[in-house]
This record gives C-alpha cells, sequence and structure tokens, in this order.
C-alpha cells in the first residue's frame, strides 16, 4: 500500500511547547491504522461515505477508550472490535440502508488499482469484492472478519453479538454463494 | 481434507487486500472530534513510539522512490566495518538473537555509507528519534514495568529499528548487484 504521509514527518512528536500535545502522536497512530480499519468498514458496510463515518467513530472511541487498553490482543484486533462496533451501531441508527446496486464496486476496483497488482489479477480481485458485496449481509460480516481478516468463530461471534454456531453457519453459507458467484463448480470441489 | 474449490476459494480470499486508503483524509473531523482532550492522555513515551511507525514509512518511501530528485548513492566508498553502536535498548538476552542483530546493524552502518548524504542524514535523524523513543519507553517501563502497553509499544518500536535496517540494506543490495 501506498505510504500516508504524516502531517509533519519528522517533527517531534514531544516537542515542548506543542500546541496540543498528543495530537500528533495520535494523528501518527491514526495513519498507520486507518486504511486497514477503513476497509473492514467499507467491506461490511457497503458505503464509501458510512464507512468513513464509521472509521471516524472508530477512532473518536479508540482515543476516549485507550486508557483501557490492556494488551490483550494488538492494537489492530483492538480497532477491529471499535471498528465492528461502529459499523454495528451505525447500522442500527439506521443510517444504513445497503443495497446490492449500490455497493461501492468502483471504490474498491480504484482501491485495489492503486496497488501493484497486475492487470489480470485485479480483474480476478474484483470479481471476488463484487462477489463479496453481494453476499447476504449475515454471511458477508463472517466472511469479512473470519475468511478475510483471520479472526477466530468465537472472536467474530463476540463482535457481532451472535452465537458461535450461526458464525460458523454464515460463513458456510457466504462460501457456498461465493463460489458460485466466481463459477467454483461442485465439480471442483 | 479441504476440497479443491474450498482451496481455490482460499486463495482467492487471502489475495485480497486488507488495506484500502479512504478518499478524503478523515483526520481533521477525528482531531475536531478529540480537540482539547489531547493534553495528558497520552504518554511520552507511548507517543515518540506512535510516532516512529510514520517516521519510517515516510523514509522507507523517500529512499525507495527517490522523491528529492537526487541520486540515491553517494561516491563510490570502501566498504569497511562501520562505528559499533552499543544497542542501548533491553532486548531478549538470547545470543543467537543478539548475534544476528548485531550483525544486521554492522551491515546497516556500512550500507549507510553507500546512500546519498541527505538520504543519510535523514536515516540517522530517523535512527536518533527510534533509539530516543526506546530510551522514553525504557524510562517509562522502569515506572509501570507490567504495562502491556508499554511492552507492546517496546516491540513495536525494536521491530521498526529492525525493519529500517532492512529497508536501508535491501535498497543498497540493488546498488551492489549494479556495480557488480
Amino acid at each position: 500500500m501506498r505510504p500516508t504521509p504524516a502531517a509533519q514527518p519528522g517533527a517531534n512528536p514531544v516537542a515542548p511547547g506543542a500546541a496540543e500535545p498528543g495530537a500528533l502522536e495520535f494523528e501518527a497512530f491514526y495513519r498507520l491504522h486507518v486504511a486497514r480499519v477503513y476497509a473492514l468498514c467499507l467491506r461490511m458496510i457497503g458505503q464509501p461515505a458510512l464507512a468513513e463515518d464509521c472509521t471516524q467513530e472508530c477512532f473518536i472511541s479508540a482515543w476516549k477508550a485507550l486508557g483501557g487498553f490492556r494488551g490483550q490482543s494488538s492494537h489492530s484486533t483492538w480497532l477491529h472490535r471499535i471498528a465492528v462496533n461502529a459499523v454495528l451501531g451505525q447500522r442500527r441508527r439506521g443510517q444504513s440502508d445497503l443495497a446490492r446496486a449500490a455497493l461501492p464496486l468502483d471504490e474498491l476496483a480504484f482501491a485495489v488499482s492503486d496497488g501493484s497488482l497486475q492487470a489480470s489479477s485485479q480483474a480476478h480481485t474484483q470479481d471476488l469484492e463484487s462477489a463479496l458485496a453481494r453476499l447476504p449481509r449475515g454471511a458477508r460480516d463472517v466472511v469479512v472478519l473470519v475468511g478475510l481478516y483471520g479472526h477466530s468463530h468465537e472472536e467474530a461471534a463476540q463482535l457481532l453479538g451472535i452465537a458461535e454456531g450461526t458464525s460458523k453457519a454464515q460463513l458456510h453459507r457466504g462460501r457456498r454463494l461465493l463460489a458460485q458467484h466466481l463459477g467454483l463448480s461442485q465439480e471442483q470441489a | 481434507m479441504n476440497s479443491p474449490r474450498h482451496d481455490s476459494l482460499n486463495a482467492a480470499l487471502a489475495s485480497l487486500p486488507l488495506e484500502f486508503a479512504p478518499a478524503r483524509d478523515l483526520w481533521p473531523g477525528i482531531q475536531q472530534a478529540t480537540r482539547g482532550r489531547m493534553r495528558h492522555r497520552w504518554p511520552v513515551a507511548m507517543a515518540a513510539s506512535v510516532s516512529l511507525f510514520t517516521l519510517v514509512g515516510t523514509l522507507s518511501w523517500s529512499v525507495w522512490h527517490h522523491t528529492d530528485g537526487e541520486p540515491m548513492a553517494a561516491q563510490p566508498v570502501i566498504v569497511g566495518s562501520g562505528p559499533q553502536r552499543l544497542v542501548s535498548y533491553e532486548l531478549p538476552q538470547d545470543s543467537a538473537y543478539q548475534a544476528a542483530r548485531g550483525a544486521l546493524e554492522r551491515t546497516f552502518e556500512e550500507r549507510l555509507k553507500l546512500l546519498a548524504p541527505a538520504t543519510r542524514e535523514r536515516v540517522q535523524q530517523d535512527l536518533a528519534i527510534i533509539r530516543k523513543a526506546n530510551a522514553d519507553i525504557q524510562g517509562a517501563l522502569r515506572a509501570d514495568p507490567a504495562s502491556p502497553l508499554l511492552l507492546q509499544l517496546m516491540r513495536s518500536t525494536c521491530q521498526q529499528e529492525i525493519n529500517l535496517y532492512t529497508t536501508v540494506t535491501h535498497t543498497t543490495d540493488t546498488l551492489l548487484t549494479r556495480r557488480t
């Protein structure tokens, strides 16, 4: 991924007399993690504008919860938990009216083409992103968290507020639908 | 046993990027929401270490892409043993690890001479910040030795130093290959 430049790279992060102590440091923390958090939010909520809102909410909540970080998990896992809560909160507030036709395929394609992938690989990736975006919400959430970001079913169930068995069932369903979308035939199974 | 379809689906999922940069910078909104509440919430040591990620990332970008338009390589120099620096932070005491780290640091010191002066100066500045952060974290750990956050940050900053060594070494590998 292209590195995101800091606002003031090279600035002394603890310079005495800085206008807003902590701001530069938290900005660095934000820039380190924002792309991963945004990608998770975008894949779960499906719309760039809402994903941006969730990402902002995630980092604001992270700031507030910083004192409670106990190190049982990595910063990344800790942020994932907060990000998923932000997405679920967004959905509960009814601000997410996810329509399959409105999925941000162009956005995803743009993000992919920004990398160094070869053209054939890009097309393949876009097909998969498209298939992923078309999954029903419950299946997509689990496929994203477990299949893509490597969470266990136990973690995914906790994050999503569902039973572990439901998580497993949703993953199975999601994988089956993905295979259908991608044209992976039963014979290949 | 997994079926071929299962495997190919796993491989496809594994090929997806895990990071997308948002189309706009979200920081101003976050900054606005947290303004006035930053003070005293972010320990000094943590602050220094977190900033390193950006510093090193920016450095890597600069080294690899020659953003200043200046030739990256300096005039050829005789590669000899550079000045050794003691590793001043607490690291695993395993002798194999220490030996490997020492070797990496020596290679880094030698390869540093191959960089253009401006790039070399920037690497040295960033390394100084990394080491300062390590010292700050050690100081904070003395006061709170069981802090999981500080311990994790300590590991992270050590990793960033290794990454810096590795970036310089790999970058100069290309130069050395061209010359031979």
